[in-house]
């Protein structure tokens, strides 16, 4: 059951709802009454997006260009801007986008998801593979409209000594789910996974990972943080697997959410799976208000509630950000976190 | 040598499991099989009410439409529900008085599962042992309740179930169901319809129950399942502690043990529940066999400043699935969990807690450690939510897994909810083997490899071992080793 199958069918009953145990969280099906007709073309030529003009489109369902996959030929090194435009309001539609990473090559990926309309229904697809030695960095900035139902799913293959990073923020829809989904050989290989959400109104973003490690000798680090108010819902759900034999493995997750207002919901579910013995894996999980001791402190510095609570915020979310290893794309990340911050 | 003699002793106690004897004694049975009349067969046993009849056939029907769960991280055949006794008794004279009209058969059973000769003593109704009052119960009933009479001078009632229901119905049709409802999960519906026995406590307003409660729970019969129904009341300011022990026999077939405990804590009131939990859990080598050890135990923090706090250790059964749990209704409640989950051999457990904040400034803390060797796979799953109206909702979690072996699985599946903005709740949870510095350290002392591991183990689940009676520590300290033999070198 996908999203995707649900818009190709036109059958709402294909949607995921909460009592699929992975989607409790993120109902679509109690949520979408009717499939909406499936988007139009468009050919309207935009604005630039957060980090510049961009190198491939996916406008409406659609790529624009002759452009089938990205592909980064083994040894060179890439930095591309991938644009995923809503420009529609209440239609459907899904994109399926391969992205190869040639051995010993380096892609730096700039995604921006942009709603220009209301009320669609969208799901993006990506696969992506990352060749032995290669490495790929993804920034992903996700600006979806309010009334919005977006999901998006990335499908990440590893190989022998590869890196792959990533970093997502987000400011959510009416539903969103970002997935990310990895498949970790160990050997060398290394995954840094990331996402910050800044929630407000009544927003809802679903952070969800997955990584198995199935080979020897692999790592992974993540950190998701988020802030939400007002009605905002939160969403984090952290899967680390360790395979048989998947030994030398070292994992650790952390996810650490601030609420700051009274009907605002955070839900985790990080979870770890191991079958090998000789790992070193943890999550740590944390939910609580702005610490009080610090806005003591600020106020007693003389900074107003307002900033200090800002300030706050910003050093909050900012240690992810920090954690982007491209200079250029973390300036960017770091304007839009904030930007948006003011929103929340 | 005493140092190598107190070796050899302590590794030659490290038998496997050795409460696996089978209890030759006369028994009685239910037909085989499960329907209606079986339900009706039970309850005439017991002498019931009809309104008890009535609670178990209307539970009954709901089961039958009920599909049994799958979600659990455990795998086991499908369980055929025609294919068991539902009610099995030993045939004895009605309440001995003296040991010597215990019968010998079931003293001889109480010996040799290793209960001090005081304890069995005061378990088979002897005057003048120490104050420990056991209800113990054999299959499907209860076989003898001790210190009745002291604990009735305190207005505290300690009884079986069965007899709840005939002397105290106004307090069983009160609160039998109000913490798990009827058809709450397919196993608390079937324990409904046809639970046997199990022990029923209430403590009045202000009273600090004099002496430690316990229950014995021992499963003898071949072919049967347990379905051990317990209820405990603690009303406003009183205080009880409780413990639970159960064994049962080594046999190549599975048996299903699908209990349900309800606990209920009004204002200022606190109940102590320690589970040690020792079921046979198969062969290690082949995994055939072992209990099915389906629980659903279940707290309700009630009245404003109520207390809970379970602490068990689960050595035993081949497939563990349960999740003791508090629901923090009152205002300033709590609820602690605080667990020992071993597995070895092929068992499986699926085991952890919820935590459900409903009340103002409520708090809770769960401690989990989970060992798994051998085959084994051990999963800790929990929850803790704190929903609109819990302002103030504070939680604390710790779950660690050790593995020990190659073979074996630890998973951790925490679920957090947070429905307001003035909820703090902290979960850390960590998967590592044991350390190999510390074991040279330890080996370099002179300690040989299975007490090393021993050793360090009992450190790792230090912090939940403390939170048990003495007794009880001693003992699941012990239980801790020898579900661990075999599993290194």
């Amino acid at each position: 059951m996908s999203v995707s199958q649900a818009i190709a069918a036109g059958d709402v009953a294909l949607l995921p709802s909460r009592r699929d145990e992975d989607w409790r969280w993120t109902d679509l099906r109690g949520l979408i009454r009717a499939m909406p007709p499936v988007s139009p073309a468009s050919d309207r030529q935009f604005e630039t997006g957060a980090f510049g003009e961009g190198d491939v489109l996916l406008v409406n369902g659609v790529v624009r260009g002759d452009v089938k996959a990205l592909v980064v030929p083994a040894g060179e090194r890439r930095t591309v801007r991938l644009r995923v435009i809503a420009d529609t309001s209440e239609t459907a539609h899904g994109t399926d986008l391969s992205v190869w990473v040639g051995e010993g090559a380096e892609l730096t990926l700039l995604e921006t998801y942009e709603g220009l309309g209301e009320g669609y229904l969208t799901e993006t697809r990506l696969n992506l593979t990352v060749e032995a030695d290669a490495r790929l960095e993804r920034v992903v900035l996700a600006a979806d409209t309010a009334e919005a139902v977006a999901v998006s799913t990335a499908t990440v293959a590893l190989s022998r000594g590869s890196r792959f990073e990533q970093t997502v923020l987000t400011t959510g829809a009416r539903r969103q789910r970002i997935e990310t989904q990895v498949a970790h050989p160990g050997e060398g290989a290394t995954v840094r996974m990331d996402a910050g959400y800044l929630l407000g109104g009544q927003r809802h973003a679903d952070l969800t990972t997955a990584v198995a490690h199935e080979g020897v000798g692999g790592e992974t680090s993540q950190l998701t943080k988020g802030i939400v108010r007002d009605q905002a819902r939160g969403v984090f759900q952290g899967r680390i697997v360790v395979e048989k034999g998947a030994d030398k493995t070292d994992a650790r997750m952390g996810h650490h959410a601030l609420i700051l207002s009274e009907k605002a919901e955070i839900d985790a579910k990080p979870e770890l799976l191991i079958y090998a013995d000789d790992v070193s894996c943890a999550h740590g999980n944390t939910v609580g208000a702005l610490d009080e001791d610090a806005l003591f402190y600020a106020r007693q510095r003389g900074i107003p509630d307002a900033q200090a609570r800002a300030m706050l915020a910003e050093a909050f979310v900012g240690e992810v950000v920090d954690r982007i290893a491209n200079d250029k794309a973390r300036d960017v990340a770091r304007q839009w976190v904030a930007a948006h911050l003011g929103a929340v | 040598m005493v140092a190598v003699k107190q070796t050899v002793e302590h590794v030659e106690s490290l038998e496997a499991y050795k409460h696996g004897f089978i209890t030759d004694i006369d028994q009685e049975f239910a037909p085989k099989g499960l329907n209606a009349d079986i339900v009706r067969f039970i309850s005439a046993k017991k002498d019931e009410p009809e309104w008890m009849l009535q609670w178990r056939l209307e539970a009954f029907e709901r089961w039958l439409a009920m599909e049994e769960p799958t979600w659990a991280k455990v795998n086991f055949p499908r369980i055929d529900y025609q294919d068991a006794y539902y009610y099995a008794a030993p045939k004895t004279k009605d309440g001995p008085k003296s040991l010597d009209e215990v019968d010998p058969e079931l003293l001889a059973t109480y010996a040799k599962l290793g209960i001090p000769l005081k304890e069995q003593e005061v378990l088979a109704g002897v005057q003048g042992a120490p104050k420990y009052a056991v209800d113990a119960v054999f299959d499907s009933v209860s076989v003898v309740t001790t210190f009745k009479k002291e604990l009735a001078a305190v207005g505290v009632i300690f009884c079986s179930m069965s007899e709840a229901i005939r002397e105290h119905p106004e307090l069983v049709k009160k609160y039998l169901g109000s913490v798990v409802p009827t058809s709450d999960n397919y196993f608390a519906c079937l324990n409904s319809a046809v639970f046997s026995d199990g022990s029923f406590v209430y403590v009045p307003p202000g009273v600090r129950c004099p002496m430690e409660l316990s229950t014995y729970f021992r499963i003898n019969a071949a072919e049967s399942g347990q379905f051990e129904r317990t209820l405990i009341i603690v009303d406003k300011g009183a205080y009880v502690s409780y413990l639970e022990g159960c064994t049962a026999p080594m046999r190549d077939e599975n048996q299903l043990h699908a209990a349900v405990v309800e606990l209920v804590a009004l204002e200022d009131a606190e109940i102590k529940y320690s589970t040690v939990q020792n079921w046979y859990p198969g062969d290690p080598k082949t995994g055939k066999g072992g209990i099915y050890n389906f629980v659903t135990k279940r707290a309700d923090c009630r009245g404003d400043r109520s207390k809970v706090s379970w602490t068990q250790v689960e050595t035993g059964s081949a497939v563990t699935w349960k999740y003791p749990s508090c629901v923090l209704r009152g205002n300033d409640s709590s609820g602690e969990f605080y667990s020992i989950a071993v597995t070895n051999g092929f068992q499986q457990a699926d085991t952890g807690t919820k935590m459900i904040h409903l009340g103002a400034n409520t708090k809770s803390r769960i401690i989990s450690k989970g060992i798994s060797a051998g085959k084994s796979s051990n999963t800790y799953r929990g929850l803790v939510s704190a929903h609109p109206k819990a302002k103030g909702a504070r939680n604390f979690t710790q779950c660690d897994s050790l593995l020990i072996g190659k073979e074996c699985a630890a998973h951790t599946v925490p679920y957090v909810e947070a429905r307001n903005g003035q909820t703090v709740f902290e979960h850390e949870a960590t998967t590592t083997r044991l350390s190999e510095d510390q074991l040279f350290y330890v080996m370099q002392r002179g300690l040989n490899q299975e007490e090393a591991v021993a050793l360090l183990v009992n450190g790792f689940v230090k912090d939940v071992l403390q939170q048990l009676p003495m007794e009880f520590a001693v003992e699941a300290q012990k239980l801790v080793a020898i579900s661990l033999e075999g599993s290194v070198g």
